[in-house]
């Protein structure tokens, strides 16, 4: 008997080690409308634009900095360029990408690494460059929300969720979040007043953007 | 080295601004006696700003506006009111810097406040008419008018700055702006106005954000 009750105990936590490594399961697609489609291009701008936000980085709970961001881009020539400041205005990094290169124009310590270089234009592509494609699924979820789904070569997916709350997430080949962005209305000139991009993997930090201005 | 050059060059921007607007210059005939002296007379000033930077990114430039406050017993608070709500307070060797957000003020972790530190070491040499002694600016003057000073970076920080000049306004002891340039044609231009020169102001202004 004790022995059964040691083989259940057992038995389980290796089960709830095993659940902890599942990916999370896949959100059922129920039918869209096709109007679904364009709310979720209708996140990004459609044409050429540049902007630039009041950027706070939390890096720990109580410990943040803050910046200046300028991001200019062409969704059709799929280009960016993106620029940090200091609140003084001195530039800490620049760089352009073009499709997948990305080129440092200018880049101090400590944000002169190529890790630092590749997240970054990560988040800026997360935020501002519609994926090149249409989506591998869309719908509705069982609450209402519209979803839509990119899935890349590499196994990665770019999910965006419209309801309440606008969020553009990015998991890895395995499901895990890698990085989320929270989008909050109203918005102007095609571009969020506010978003926070939650990343989550490699490494945990928080940018809280505020848009201070932007032109089509 | 690389280090401290970039972050050296974080403040020039405000740091500059304040030597030049402090710096008592009316003319070139003035011998470097009379203009130390001229120096000894300036205990605070007070001043609101409007700083332009212009990038080749941007058609427009940032704008932002903000004030200082001076004290030549060693205290400083460069606060900008907008577009970012933020200041700089410098106490002796004490700096610390501050940003608004979410209602509350909250200090801010960014690198730099040790070459802050030297920064505003820098400026102090240049408020007491020091320029000679810089590690990091040789300058020269030009009478006008107006009257202006140029301040060209050494090695290292002309990666980052080309030039500072600081151009005098007609009032004696204030200056009527500062342009800073960099390389790849980006500029910033700092004008003043309403510059109050041995205004008294309290001391708390250097404690608390």
């Amino acid at each position: 008997m004790n022995f059964k009750r040691k083989l259940k105990t057992g038995l389980f936590t290796v089960l709830m080690f095993c659940a902890g490594c599942l990916s999370i399961p896949e959100t059922a697609f129920l039918p869209g409308a096709p109007e679904d489609l364009e709310s979720c291009a209708a996140l990004f701008p459609s044409g050429p634009w540049e902007c630039v936000h009041k950027i706070e980085a939390v890096i720990q709970e109580g410990m943040s900095f803050f910046l200046l961001g300028i991001t200019k881009g062409d969704p059709a020539d799929r280009k960016l360029h993106t620029v940090l400041l200091t609140p003084e205005g001195f530039i800490l990094f620049e760089a352009e990408q073009l499709e997948e290169t990305i080129s440092v124009l200018k880049a101090v310590a400590p944000f002169d690494s190529p890790a630092f270089a590749r997240g970054l234009m990560e988040d800026v592509n997360l935020l501002f460059l519609p994926p090149q494609e249409g989506p591998s699924k869309w719908g509705r979820s069982a609450d209402g929300a519209i979803l839509c789904q990119w899935e890349s070569p590499d196994g990665s997916r770019r999910e965006i969720s419209l309801s309440t709350v606008l969020k553009i997430s990015l998991r890895d080949r395995h499901g895990d979040l890698v990085k989320e962005a929270l989008l909050k209305t109203p918005f102007v000139k095609g571009l969020a007043s506010q978003m926070e991009l939650r990343a989550h993997k490699p490494a945990p930090y928080r940018l809280k953007m505020t848009l201070l201005s932007g032109t089509p | 080295m690389k280090k401290w050059a970039w972050n050296k060059t974080l403040s020039l921007c405000s740091a500059v601004a304040v030597a030049g607007l402090v710096s008592v210059m009316p003319g070139y005939s003035q011998d470097w006696a009379s203009l130390k002296e001229s120096f000894r007379n300036i205990q605070s000033v007070k001043a609101e700003f409007v700083q332009e930077r212009h990038l080749q990114i941007l058609k427009d430039p940032l704008v932002s506006e903000g004030r200082f406050f001076y004290l030549a017993s060693g205290s400083l608070r460069w606060e900008y009111l907008s577009p970012i709500q933020s200041v700089m307070l410098q106490k002796g060797d004490s700096v610390r810097l501050y940003h608004f957000s979410e209602s509350a003020w909250k200090q801010d972790m960014a690198q730099g406040v040790e070459a802050r530190r030297m920064v505003l070491a820098e400026m102090s040499q240049w408020l007491q008419g020091r320029f000679e002694e810089s590690r990091v600016f040789s300058y020269s003057y030009s009478q006008g008018p107006p009257g202006r000073i140029l301040l060209t970076p050494g090695e290292g920080i002309n990666r980052f700055i080309l030039s500072i000049e600081i151009v005098l306004s007609d009032r004696p002891g204030v200056i009527d702006r500062v342009e800073i340039t960099e390389p790849g044609g980006s500029a910033t231009r700092i004008a003043f106005r309403n510059v109050e020169i041995n205004a008294s102001f309290p001391s708390k202004l250097f404690d608390e954000p």
